[in-house]
């Protein structure tokens, strides 16, 4: 079995909503192994974005303690602080790959330029660019600016800048949440190829069953909070 | 509901509802301000022609003034005069004449005012409240005599001329009034920028909520109209303080408006009713708010980027560039200051209209030098934001452009003016003392007192009068000119910088020559080596031009000669002496020009504080120019502080992106300054060389042809790193506001509103 690249212990994240604390993500323990496909599903609200985002460092949780990529974080230990924070922001730069539903590029610089940019970042050598955007599909989109392209191509470059990073874990929010069917499917098949060629793992958060079961496995959230 | 919901965006954006009302407020004060101002001075300058028109006054042969005295001998005589008396008040009480009604009955038509029997103080007035004190005259003016045309002859002693109020200044007091005329439709240029930028990122913000509204059924008509209506509401709420503010302002300033007038062309404000000007001004001001704001409804569209744009970009670029280049070459050529107004508002349009793509695409040049690497991942990012930036705060950034460069521009042209104004100044007051020759005393036993006055420095004697001056082929009118003659040539003279100059002037002049001003020579078109015919006192004399001096912040001729050239019959209306104690003690000199003189005191004026009252009057000469420009530019800054802020929110998700990708907040905050100081040093630099430029027309084609003499082009880089400096602190602002409002940011995801934020 693959060694596990992302593990979560107990982990729960609370509101409050007036008096009462609720729970959005409530004692969620799981673990994710690299070549992995794991989709998170559940209503809306049920806290799937939530999750992705305490996995990546942007919110914080209240309880629990999340290992990735060999780093721990611990609620009680300050998972919030100063250092963590500055060493979540370095597992984003090198190790998560994050992708939402749309608005994933740079609108002032071209597709080339938006992959060049995520690379740099990542610490990467240069000149991978265009490799990625070929196995993705929109290499002959390379010089375009993001507003001169359709939504599929958008995202299908968001998902060259993620590889482009050579990342460990990709957390993708509802990739294909603005694209049509068929879109989406052409997005999602590319998605999955490259990840199996690449060997990182993939937690994906979606309400779409047929998406969600071309996974290795579910983590369903359930009704949410 | 429609309304209730149009409304929601400024409950959501009260800031920016605000951003808009100050710019439609403080625009409205600027331009009252000035129309008030430069309203009141054409009005004065209408009355003050209108009661000269064509009229006629008896001065005295001798160059005397003419006195109560001489009113009584004329009338005596049989002729038909009426006293005019001026009384000047307060700079912005404005100046009052006062007319004896009872004298002007042998008139068959009575100068204004005077005919209806209304003295209301608008500016007439009974002569006895003038010589009185009821009109609480600050300086009670000179006496002047009218003369009813086809009187009986003059008594000898007495000649007729032409009625003037003050000296021929040919139409510079109009073309200083154009001068501000244009200064504030600058102004009102840079605020139609202004408010239609802060309108139509309101509008961009609002494209959302309209498209959901014209889902729901509403009609596009509909929303257009409630658009209209909403700023035609908010502008007229806004008027009316601006139009209160602006009618403060020009209260504030009129002094110094008055100042400037009086000082520069010897024009003064009269007393008049200005009340229905503001009301003017306030209706150009919500003509220029609608205008600005809804001609896009008569416009035809311009692609979004990536659509047509490339062609609309060439298409502009064949469009500002001959308006530029055909502005530089008017300002160049014209001889007229109407022709130099048109050239520089070419110039500024087309520059206008080429800067924001110039700036966008140097941004972008920048951006593809940058080495894309690890080491400096962002460079490339940078630029290409900052690109978006300039052509998406287009008219912000033109706005504050040209107020930057007006600013600039009036700031070396005041500055230049200020330090050649001292350096001749100095020149002019090279001595230490100025002592007056007494009424009655004799200038000559003055002068052989101080002659055997030893250890004395250096002295002359001045003598002040009036001359008619015409070139030696006789032919064409004579000119009246102000005369000073100086006896003996000395160093306190020899040492001044002319602007044209035989050599040896100096012994020229001494060997019967002239110098002229410059106002004489620009104006009468005198030359070095020209001859002159001068009549002084009645008698003939021909000298040749051999200078021709600077003779600043007035608008008279003058004529220069040696003392000994003056004829017998010659009377000076005033003489004085300059000179230097030297081993003598003031009391010394004191004591020998009283005994000599019989007198019990002396007028004696010291040099500082001669220096000090030039430079008060100087600083409120440009009162009004500088705070105008200024204003603009608080105003320009404001704007593109609150556009920038503005814009910068919109662009919130690209800025949290870098967060996701791992950039730390510190960082993230470190290339929003970057960024945000990137905008305003662009704008800094597009900005002095067109302020340069504004310089050189201010100085060398504008000032010529409205005030009469020329000033050197001077340029002021400690004031640039100054402007520098305030635009830096702009930047930093912005650059704070939004990285206050990333850390307060708690949701991730991208705002549903996106739209407007995702331009390039």
């Amino acid at each position: 079995m693959a060694e596990s690249v992302l593990t979560t212990n107990q982990l729960s994240k609370r509101f409050r909503s007036g008096s009462e604390a609720v729970y959005v993500i409530e004692r969620l323990s799981f673990r994710v192994s690299a070549f992995e496909s794991v989709a998170v599903t559940g209503r809306s609200g049920s806290g799937k974005s939530t999750l992705l985002n305490l996995l990546c460092g942007l919110e914080t949780a209240d309880d629990g303690v999340v290992s990735l990529a060999g780093q721990r974080f611990e609620a009680q230990g300050g998972y919030a602080g100063q250092k963590a924070a500055t060493r979540w922001a370095a597992l984003r730069k090198q190790t998560i790959g994050v992708v939402f539903q749309e608005a994933n590029l740079m609108p002032a610089m071209t597709l080339l330029e938006n992959v060049r940019l995520r690379a740099d970042l990542a610490g990467q050598p240069g000149g991978e660019e265009m490799h990625w955007l070929e196995k993705l599909g929109v290499a002959a989109e390379a010089h375009r600016f993001p507003d001169q392209v359709s939504g599929g191509q958008r995202q299908r470059a968001a998902l060259a800048m993620v590889f482009a990073m050579q990342p460990v874990i990709i957390l993708a929010d509802e990739p294909t949440g603005s694209l049509d069917r068929q879109t989406a499917d052409d997005v999602t098949d590319r998605l999955f190829e490259v990840q199996r060629d690449t060997g990182c793992a993939l937690l994906l958060a979606t309400h779409d069953q047929a998406l969600a079961g071309r996974c290795d496995r579910c983590l369903d959230l359930g009704e949410g909070g | 509901m429609i309304v209730k919901a149009m409304t929601s965006h400024y409950q959501r954006h009260p800031l920016q509802l605000l951003a808009l009302a100050l710019m439609i407020v403080v625009a409205t004060m600027l331009w009252t301000g000035v129309s008030v101002l430069t309203g009141q001075a054409r009005e004065s300058l209408a009355v003050s022609e209108q009661a000269v028109a064509a009229r006629e006054a008896v001065v005295r042969a001798d160059g005397q003034p003419v006195s109560v005295a001489d009113f009584v001998i004329l009338r005596r005589a049989g002729v038909c005069v009426a006293p005019w008396l001026e009384a000047s008040r307060s700079a912005s009480a404005g100046r009052v004449i006062g007319i004896d009604p009872l004298a002007m009955a042998c008139f068959d038509a009575p100068p204004v005012g005077a005919g209806n029997g209304e003295l209301d103080g608008d500016p007439f007035v009974d002569i006895s409240a003038v010589a009185g004190d009821s009109v609480q005259a600050e300086h009670p003016g000179q006496l002047s005599l009218l003369i009813s045309p086809g009187t009986a002859p003059l008594p000898e002693g007495y000649e007729r001329r032409a009625f003037r109020l003050g000296p021929a200044t040919g139409e510079l007091a109009d073309s200083f009034l154009l001068n501000l005329d244009a200064l504030s439709l600058l102004v009102l240029f840079i605020t139609g920028l202004l408010v239609r930028s802060v309108y139509h990122l309101g509008l961009a913000q609002r494209r959302s909520s309209f498209a959901l509204l014209r889902r729901f059924g509403v009609l596009e008509g509909q929303i257009q109209r409630l658009l209209a209506a909403e700023l035609t509401i908010l502008t007229l709420v806004c008027v009316v303080p601006g139009v209160w503010l602006g009618q403060a302002l020009a209260n504030r300033l009129g002094q110094g408006f008055g100042l400037a007038l009086d000082s520069l062309f010897d024009l003064s404000l009269y007393a008049g009713d200005g009340s229905p000007l503001p009301w003017r001004a306030a209706m150009v001001m919500v003509a220029l708010v609608l205008g600005v704001c809804l001609v896009d409804r008569l416009m035809p569209r311009r692609p979004a980027p990536g659509g047509g744009s490339s062609r609309w970009q060439a298409l502009s670029i064949r469009l500002w560039v001959p308006t530029a280049v055909a502005g530089f070459v008017m300002v160049f050529w014209a001889g007229s200051l109407v022709w130099v107004f048109a050239g520089t508002a070419l110039v500024f349009v087309g520059v206008g209209g080429l800067m924001p793509g110039i700036l966008a695409g140097c941004a972008d040049a920048m951006a593809r030098r940058q080495p894309q690497s690890a080491a400096s991942p962002l460079g490339r990012w940078r630029y290409r934001e900052l690109a978006v930036m300039f052509r998406n705060l287009a008219l912000p950034v033109v706005a504050l452009q040209f107020a930057m460069a007006t600013v600039l521009a009036v700031q070396a042209l005041v500055t230049s003016f200020e330090e050649t104004f001292d350096q001749w100044l100095a020149q002019r007051l090279s001595a230490e003392l100025y002592v007056e020759v007494p009424e009655g005393a004799s200038a000559d036993a003055g002068a052989r007192a101080l002659a055997t006055l030893g250890g004395l420095g250096d002295w002359h004697r001045v003598s002040r009068g009036k001359a008619e001056v015409r070139g030696s082929s006789g032919d064409g009118e004579a000119v009246t000119t102000d005369l000073m003659a100086l006896a003996p040539i000395s160093t306190l003279v020899t040492g001044w910088s002319l602007l044209a100059a035989v050599n040896e002037p100096w012994a020229a002049l001494s060997f019967g020559g002239v110098m002229v001003n410059e106002q004489l020579a620009r104006r009468s078109g005198v030359a070095l080596g020209q001859m002159l015919l001068i009549e002084l006192g009645g008698e003939p004399l021909e000298a040749r031009v051999v200078g021709v001096y600077a003779d600043y912040g007035r608008p008279s001729a003058e004529i220069l000669l040696h003392g000994s050239v003056l004829p017998e019959g010659f009377a000076p209306s005033f003489q004085s002496f300059s000179l230097n104690p030297g081993a003598r003690s003031v009391d010394d000199i004191s004591r020998r020009l009283t005994s000599v003189w019989q007198v019990a005191d002396l007028v004696i004026r010291d040099n500082a504080s001669i220096q000090a009252l030039a430079g008060q009057v100087f600083q409120q000469t440009f009162l009004l120019t500088r705070a105008i420009s200024v204003l603009t530019l608080v105003l320009a800054s404001l704007s593109l502080l609150v556009m920038g802020w503005v814009f910068f929110s919109t662009r919130n998700w690209y800025f949290q992106l870098l967060g996701v990708w791992g950039v730390p907040p510190a960082a993230v905050r470190g290339q929003l300054r970057r960024l945000a100081l990137l905008l305003v040093s662009g704008v800094t630099l597009v900005a002095l060389p067109l302020g340069i430029w504004l310089t050189w027309v201010l100085v060398s084609r504008i000032n010529p042809l409205a005030f009469g003499w020329s000033l050197p082009m001077a340029v002021y880089p400690g004031f640039w790193m100054e402007l520098g400096a305030v635009m830096a602190v702009i930047g930093l602002v912005i650059a704070w506001l939004i990285g206050r409002q990333l850390a307060g940011q708690t949701s991730l995801r991208p705002d549903a509103s996106l739209a407007g934020g995702g331009e390039r």
